[in-house]
Protein backbone atom coordinates (compact mmCIF):
# COMPACT_ATOMS: atom_id res chain seq x y z
CA UNK A 1 0.00 0.00 0.00
CA UNK A 2 1.07 3.15 -0.53
CA UNK A 3 0.95 7.14 0.84
CA UNK A 4 -2.29 8.18 -1.73
CA UNK A 5 -3.69 4.51 -0.76
CA UNK A 6 -3.51 5.30 2.51
CA UNK A 7 -5.58 8.81 2.60
CA UNK A 8 -8.66 7.45 2.14
CA UNK A 9 -8.23 5.06 5.18
CA UNK A 10 -6.94 8.34 7.16
CA UNK A 11 -10.35 10.34 6.00
CA UNK A 12 -12.74 7.48 6.74
CA UNK A 13 -11.39 7.74 10.53
CA UNK A 14 -12.80 11.33 10.78
CA UNK A 15 -15.74 10.21 12.81
CA UNK A 16 -13.95 8.12 15.05
CA UNK A 17 -11.14 11.03 15.96
CA UNK A 18 -14.24 13.09 16.71
CA UNK A 19 -16.16 11.00 19.27
CA UNK A 20 -12.62 10.19 20.61
CA UNK A 21 -12.26 13.42 21.49
CA UNK A 22 -14.19 15.50 24.15
CA UNK A 23 -14.21 19.59 25.20
CA UNK A 24 -15.74 20.94 28.07
CA UNK A 25 -16.78 23.99 26.48
CA UNK A 26 -17.70 26.07 29.23
CA UNK A 27 -14.39 25.76 31.07
CA UNK A 28 -12.51 26.41 27.53
CA UNK A 29 -14.69 29.73 27.41
CA UNK A 30 -13.49 30.98 30.30
CA UNK A 31 -10.22 30.18 29.57
CA UNK A 32 -7.74 33.77 30.11
CA UNK A 33 -4.63 32.90 29.43
CA UNK A 34 -2.27 29.45 29.36
CA UNK A 35 1.14 28.18 29.32
CA UNK A 36 2.42 29.41 26.78
CA UNK A 37 0.97 32.68 27.06
CA UNK A 38 2.04 32.95 30.76
CA UNK A 39 5.39 31.81 29.50
CA UNK A 40 5.51 34.90 26.96
CA UNK A 41 4.04 36.94 29.52
CA UNK A 42 6.74 36.37 31.89
CA UNK A 43 9.32 36.48 29.27
CA UNK A 44 7.90 39.92 28.78
CA UNK A 45 8.34 41.02 32.56
CA UNK A 46 11.75 39.61 32.72
CA UNK A 47 12.71 41.21 29.25
CA UNK A 48 11.49 45.02 30.72
CA UNK A 49 13.27 44.17 33.98
CA UNK A 50 16.72 43.84 32.10
CA UNK A 51 15.71 46.72 30.20
CA UNK A 52 15.42 49.06 33.41
CA UNK A 53 18.65 48.16 34.51
CA UNK A 54 20.43 48.45 31.09
CA UNK A 55 18.70 51.88 31.31
CA UNK A 56 20.49 52.53 34.36
CA UNK A 57 24.12 51.73 33.55
CA UNK A 58 23.83 53.64 30.58
CA UNK A 59 22.79 56.86 32.69
CA UNK A 60 25.38 55.89 35.16
CA UNK A 61 27.73 55.50 32.63
CA UNK A 62 26.81 58.94 30.98
CA UNK A 63 27.06 60.39 34.12
CA UNK A 64 30.06 59.14 34.63
CA UNK A 65 31.12 60.35 31.14
CA UNK A 66 30.03 64.21 31.51
CA UNK A 67 31.75 64.67 34.84
CA UNK A 68 34.90 63.49 33.60
CA UNK A 69 35.11 64.66 29.87
CA UNK A 70 38.53 64.08 28.88
CA UNK A 71 40.23 61.92 26.68
CA UNK A 72 41.59 59.31 28.96
CA UNK A 73 41.67 55.64 29.57
CA UNK A 74 38.88 55.63 32.16
CA UNK A 75 35.89 58.05 30.23
CA UNK A 76 36.97 55.78 26.94
CA UNK A 77 36.35 52.53 28.92
CA UNK A 78 32.78 54.18 30.02
CA UNK A 79 31.58 55.00 26.46
CA UNK A 80 32.97 51.25 24.84
CA UNK A 81 30.45 50.09 28.06
CA UNK A 82 27.60 52.11 27.39
CA UNK A 83 28.11 51.36 23.70
CA UNK A 84 27.25 47.38 25.01
CA UNK A 85 24.71 48.47 27.35
CA UNK A 86 22.92 50.08 24.47
CA UNK A 87 23.02 46.85 22.54
CA UNK A 88 21.66 45.29 25.33
CA UNK A 89 18.53 47.67 25.38
CA UNK A 90 17.97 47.59 22.08
CA UNK A 91 18.07 43.98 21.89
CA UNK A 92 15.69 43.52 25.23
CA UNK A 93 13.22 46.64 23.26
CA UNK A 94 13.61 44.37 20.58
CA UNK A 95 12.32 41.27 21.96
CA UNK A 96 9.27 42.76 24.00
CA UNK A 97 8.31 43.97 20.41
CA UNK A 98 9.15 40.23 19.23
CA UNK A 99 6.75 38.79 22.27
CA UNK A 100 3.90 41.23 21.23
CA UNK A 101 4.24 40.23 17.67
CA UNK A 102 4.21 36.10 18.45
CA UNK A 103 1.12 35.05 16.66
CA UNK A 104 0.13 31.14 16.24
CA UNK A 105 -1.60 31.77 13.27
CA UNK A 106 1.55 32.37 11.23
CA UNK A 107 2.98 30.09 8.90
CA UNK A 108 5.00 27.89 10.75
CA UNK A 109 8.55 28.41 9.66
CA UNK A 110 7.66 32.22 10.82
CA UNK A 111 6.55 31.60 14.55
CA UNK A 112 9.16 28.89 14.72
CA UNK A 113 12.05 31.62 14.06
CA UNK A 114 10.16 34.27 16.00
CA UNK A 115 10.18 31.76 19.31
CA UNK A 116 13.46 30.64 18.91
CA UNK A 117 14.60 34.33 18.53
CA UNK A 118 12.65 34.70 22.29
CA UNK A 119 14.35 31.62 23.71
CA UNK A 120 17.51 32.57 22.33
CA UNK A 121 17.20 35.50 24.66
CA UNK A 122 20.19 34.05 27.09
CA UNK A 123 22.38 33.28 24.28
CA UNK A 124 22.24 36.57 23.23
CA UNK A 125 23.19 38.25 26.47
CA UNK A 126 25.73 35.71 26.61
CA UNK A 127 27.39 36.90 23.41
CA UNK A 128 27.14 40.33 24.57
CA UNK A 129 28.96 39.56 27.49
CA UNK A 130 31.71 37.55 24.91
CA UNK A 131 31.83 40.54 23.11
CA UNK A 132 32.91 42.71 25.69
CA UNK A 133 35.81 39.84 26.90
CA UNK A 134 38.30 41.41 24.51
CA UNK A 135 37.59 45.17 26.27
CA UNK A 136 37.79 43.76 30.18
CA UNK A 137 40.33 46.17 30.59
CA UNK A 138 38.01 48.48 30.12
CA UNK A 139 35.96 47.19 33.54
CA UNK A 140 39.63 47.48 35.36
CA UNK A 141 40.13 51.20 34.06
CA UNK A 142 36.89 52.40 35.78
CA UNK A 143 37.01 50.41 38.87
CA UNK A 144 40.19 51.88 39.86
CA UNK A 145 39.32 55.68 38.94
CA UNK A 146 36.15 54.86 40.64
CA UNK A 147 37.37 53.06 44.11
CA UNK A 148 41.15 54.90 44.05
CA UNK A 149 40.79 58.19 41.85
CA UNK A 150 43.69 55.99 39.45
CA UNK A 151 43.54 56.35 36.26
CA UNK A 152 45.39 52.78 36.04
CA UNK A 153 46.47 53.33 32.45
CA UNK A 154 48.78 56.14 33.00
CA UNK A 155 50.81 54.61 35.41
CA UNK A 156 51.47 51.05 33.18
CA UNK A 157 54.87 50.12 31.87
CA UNK A 158 55.02 50.08 27.88
CA UNK A 159 55.54 46.44 27.54
CA UNK A 160 52.23 45.80 30.29
CA UNK A 161 50.37 48.13 27.42
CA UNK A 162 51.29 46.32 24.95
CA UNK A 163 50.39 43.15 26.55
CA UNK A 164 47.30 43.52 27.08
CA UNK A 165 46.66 45.05 23.68
CA UNK A 166 47.70 41.56 22.13
CA UNK A 167 45.48 40.04 24.87
CA UNK A 168 42.86 41.83 23.95
CA UNK A 169 43.50 41.40 20.24
CA UNK A 170 43.81 37.66 20.43
CA UNK A 171 40.49 37.46 22.49
CA UNK A 172 38.86 39.65 20.11
CA UNK A 173 39.62 37.10 17.13
CA UNK A 174 38.48 33.95 19.24
CA UNK A 175 35.53 35.87 20.56
CA UNK A 176 34.45 36.76 16.88
CA UNK A 177 34.91 33.40 15.55
CA UNK A 178 33.11 31.79 18.72
CA UNK A 179 29.80 34.47 18.04
CA UNK A 180 30.02 33.74 14.38
CA UNK A 181 29.76 30.21 14.86
CA UNK A 182 27.20 29.96 17.94
CA UNK A 183 24.18 30.08 15.79
CA UNK A 184 21.41 27.80 14.71
CA UNK A 185 22.81 27.28 11.46
CA UNK A 186 25.74 25.76 12.78
CA UNK A 187 23.60 23.43 15.26
CA UNK A 188 24.69 20.44 13.57
CA UNK A 189 28.48 20.62 15.15
CA UNK A 190 29.17 19.17 18.56
CA UNK A 191 30.35 21.55 20.32
CA UNK A 192 27.84 24.21 19.41
CA UNK A 193 25.37 22.10 20.37
CA UNK A 194 26.45 21.57 23.28
CA UNK A 195 27.39 24.84 24.15
CA UNK A 196 23.89 25.85 23.18
CA UNK A 197 22.70 23.31 25.32
CA UNK A 198 24.51 24.26 28.31
CA UNK A 199 23.70 28.23 28.41
CA UNK A 200 19.85 27.89 27.38
CA UNK A 201 18.61 24.01 27.37
CA UNK A 202 18.15 21.58 25.09
CA UNK A 203 15.08 22.84 23.98
CA UNK A 204 16.31 26.05 21.92
CA UNK A 205 19.12 22.27 20.35
CA UNK A 206 15.74 21.33 19.34
CA UNK A 207 14.60 24.49 17.96
CA UNK A 208 17.54 25.06 15.97
CA UNK A 209 17.61 21.91 14.16
CA UNK A 210 13.71 22.31 13.45
CA UNK A 211 14.79 25.74 12.06
CA UNK A 212 17.48 24.50 10.23
CA UNK A 213 15.72 21.88 8.78
CA UNK A 214 12.78 23.77 7.59
CA UNK A 215 15.72 26.22 5.80
CA UNK A 216 17.72 23.25 4.06
CA UNK A 217 16.12 23.49 0.52
CA UNK A 218 15.46 19.72 0.39
CA UNK A 219 18.43 19.41 -1.56
CA UNK B 1 -16.12 37.87 23.64
CA UNK B 2 -19.43 38.08 22.76
CA UNK B 3 -22.05 35.12 23.46
CA UNK B 4 -22.75 34.03 19.25
CA UNK B 5 -18.72 34.27 18.85
CA UNK B 6 -18.69 32.15 22.11
CA UNK B 7 -21.26 29.60 20.74
CA UNK B 8 -19.80 29.79 17.11
CA UNK B 9 -16.16 28.61 18.07
CA UNK B 10 -17.94 25.52 19.93
CA UNK B 11 -19.98 24.64 17.09
CA UNK B 12 -16.93 25.19 14.79
CA UNK B 13 -14.89 23.32 17.32
CA UNK B 14 -17.02 20.27 17.32
CA UNK B 15 -16.72 19.91 13.46
CA UNK B 16 -12.94 20.42 13.37
CA UNK B 17 -11.57 18.37 16.53
CA UNK B 18 -10.62 15.67 15.17
CA UNK B 19 -7.99 17.46 13.87
CA UNK B 20 -6.47 18.08 17.61
CA UNK B 21 -6.50 14.24 18.29
CA UNK B 22 -4.59 13.32 15.00
CA UNK B 23 -2.10 16.27 15.76
CA UNK B 24 -1.57 15.11 19.39
CA UNK B 25 -1.47 11.19 18.62
CA UNK B 26 0.98 12.20 15.97
CA UNK B 27 3.36 14.60 18.53
CA UNK B 28 3.11 12.98 21.58
CA UNK B 29 4.58 9.37 22.83
CA UNK B 30 2.06 9.28 26.25
CA UNK B 31 -1.04 10.13 27.60
CA UNK B 32 -0.20 12.51 29.16
CA UNK B 33 1.44 14.56 26.87
CA UNK B 34 -1.07 13.78 24.39
CA UNK B 35 -3.96 15.72 26.98
CA UNK B 36 -1.37 18.53 27.96
CA UNK B 37 -0.87 19.13 24.13
CA UNK B 38 -4.32 18.69 23.40
CA UNK B 39 -5.06 21.26 25.94
CA UNK B 40 -2.69 23.99 24.83
CA UNK B 41 -3.99 23.70 21.24
CA UNK B 42 -7.61 24.08 22.34
CA UNK B 43 -6.55 27.24 24.44
CA UNK B 44 -4.09 28.64 22.11
CA UNK B 45 -7.14 28.37 19.44
CA UNK B 46 -9.61 29.75 21.75
CA UNK B 47 -7.02 32.89 22.46
CA UNK B 48 -6.60 33.38 18.84
CA UNK B 49 -10.14 33.17 17.81
CA UNK B 50 -10.76 37.28 17.87
CA UNK B 51 -8.18 37.34 15.07
CA UNK B 52 -9.68 34.38 13.42
CA UNK B 53 -9.91 35.52 9.69
CA UNK B 54 -12.77 34.31 7.90
CA UNK B 55 -11.27 34.17 4.69
CA UNK B 56 -9.53 31.41 5.24
CA UNK B 57 -10.96 27.88 5.42
CA UNK B 58 -11.05 27.17 9.77
CA UNK B 59 -9.80 23.98 9.43
CA UNK B 60 -6.94 25.87 7.50
CA UNK B 61 -5.99 28.09 10.41
CA UNK B 62 -6.90 25.39 12.94
CA UNK B 63 -4.15 23.41 11.73
CA UNK B 64 -1.68 25.76 11.46
CA UNK B 65 -2.32 26.48 15.06
CA UNK B 66 -1.91 23.44 16.51
CA UNK B 67 0.86 22.59 14.10
CA UNK B 68 2.77 25.75 15.57
CA UNK B 69 1.90 24.60 19.15
CA UNK B 70 2.87 21.18 18.86
CA UNK B 71 6.44 21.93 17.39
CA UNK B 72 7.13 24.63 20.10
CA UNK B 73 5.27 21.81 22.63
CA UNK B 74 8.12 21.59 25.06
CA UNK B 75 8.22 19.74 28.49
CA UNK B 76 10.88 19.94 30.60
CA UNK B 77 10.66 16.34 32.26
CA UNK B 78 8.08 14.14 30.17
CA UNK B 79 8.39 11.31 33.05
CA UNK B 80 6.89 14.32 36.00
CA UNK B 81 3.80 13.00 37.73
CA UNK B 82 1.31 14.84 36.15
CA UNK B 83 0.45 16.96 39.21
CA UNK B 84 -0.25 20.08 37.77
CA UNK B 85 -3.32 18.76 35.54
CA UNK B 86 -4.04 16.54 38.36
CA UNK B 87 -4.97 20.13 40.34
CA UNK B 88 -6.50 21.02 36.79
CA UNK B 89 -9.75 21.21 36.04
CA UNK B 90 -9.69 19.11 32.87
CA UNK B 91 -10.78 21.07 29.30
CA UNK B 92 -10.44 18.46 27.63
CA UNK B 93 -10.43 14.54 27.40
CA UNK B 94 -8.33 12.33 24.64
CA UNK B 95 -9.19 8.53 24.63
CA UNK B 96 -6.08 6.73 24.81
CA UNK B 97 -5.15 6.01 21.46
CA UNK B 98 -3.31 2.10 22.70
CA UNK B 99 -6.37 1.15 23.98
CA UNK B 100 -8.74 1.94 21.17
CA UNK B 101 -9.81 -1.08 18.92
CA UNK B 102 -11.84 0.63 16.38
CA UNK B 103 -8.41 1.50 15.00
CA UNK B 104 -7.32 -0.06 11.71
CA UNK B 105 -4.55 -1.89 11.32
CA UNK B 106 -3.84 0.26 8.82
CA UNK B 107 -4.25 3.43 10.77
CA UNK B 108 -1.98 2.41 13.67
CA UNK B 109 0.80 1.32 11.31
CA UNK B 110 0.19 4.61 9.42
CA UNK B 111 0.64 6.29 13.45
CA UNK B 112 3.48 4.58 14.01
CA UNK B 113 4.95 5.40 10.47
CA UNK B 114 4.28 9.51 11.86
CA UNK B 115 5.83 8.99 14.88
CA UNK B 116 8.94 8.47 13.62
CA UNK B 117 8.86 11.09 11.34
CA UNK B 118 10.53 14.56 12.60
CA UNK B 119 8.71 18.01 13.71
CA UNK B 120 8.34 18.99 10.04
CA UNK B 121 7.94 15.76 7.98
CA UNK B 122 5.09 14.88 10.33
CA UNK B 123 3.41 18.02 9.55
CA UNK B 124 3.78 17.72 5.79
CA UNK B 125 2.11 14.02 5.93
CA UNK B 126 -0.69 15.08 8.30
CA UNK B 127 -1.60 18.05 5.74
CA UNK B 128 -0.71 15.51 2.74
CA UNK B 129 -3.35 13.06 4.07
CA UNK B 130 -5.60 16.11 4.64
CA UNK B 131 -5.72 16.34 1.04
CA UNK B 132 -4.46 19.82 0.77
CA UNK B 133 -2.94 20.56 -2.27
CA UNK B 134 1.30 21.35 -1.95
CA UNK B 135 0.67 24.78 -2.97
CA UNK B 136 -1.47 25.20 0.58
CA UNK B 137 0.89 22.93 2.30
CA UNK B 138 3.91 25.21 1.28
CA UNK B 139 2.20 28.48 2.46
CA UNK B 140 0.52 26.71 5.80
CA UNK B 141 4.91 25.78 6.44
CA UNK B 142 6.45 28.66 4.96
CA UNK B 143 8.32 26.90 3.04
CA UNK B 144 8.50 26.53 -1.57
CA UNK B 145 6.46 24.25 -3.34
CA UNK B 146 8.76 22.43 -4.86
CA UNK B 147 10.29 21.65 -0.89
CA UNK B 148 6.58 20.22 -0.19
CA UNK B 149 7.05 17.92 -3.18
CA UNK B 150 10.69 17.02 -2.84
CA UNK B 151 9.79 16.23 0.92
CA UNK B 152 6.55 14.36 0.29
CA UNK B 153 8.42 12.41 -2.22
CA UNK B 154 11.10 11.07 -0.05
CA UNK B 155 8.38 10.31 2.79
CA UNK B 156 6.69 7.98 -0.06
CA UNK B 157 10.02 6.20 -0.79
CA UNK B 158 11.09 5.66 3.37
CA UNK B 159 6.85 4.21 3.34
CA UNK B 160 7.71 2.30 0.60
CA UNK B 161 10.67 0.92 1.89
CA UNK B 162 9.32 0.14 5.56
CA UNK B 163 6.39 -1.39 3.95
CA UNK B 164 8.93 -3.56 1.37
CA UNK B 165 10.94 -4.54 4.52
CA UNK B 166 7.83 -5.39 6.67
CA UNK B 167 6.38 -7.70 3.76
CA UNK B 168 10.00 -9.54 3.25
Amino acid sequence: MNLDNFKNTWQQQNSLNESAITINQSLLSETKVNTQMKELNNMKWARIIESVVFFFIIVLLGQYIAKNVSVSAPVISALILAVFAIIGLAGNIGQIVHISNIDYAKPISQLQKDIYRLCSHKLQLTKLLLMSAPFYMAYVFIGFDVLFEIDLFAHLEQHIVWFYSVSSLLLLIVTTYVLAKLNYTNIKAPWVKRTVAFIVGERLVTMAQFINNIDSTGS
Amino acid sequence: MNTNKKALFAQTMDQHKGIVYKIVNSYCQNQDDRQDLAQEILTTMWLAYDNYNKDYKFSTWMYRIALNVAISYYRKDSKREDKANANEQCIVHIADFSAQDDKSEDVKQLYEFIGKLDKLNKAIMLLYLEDEPHQSIAKSLGISKTNVATRIGRIKETLKNQFEKQGA
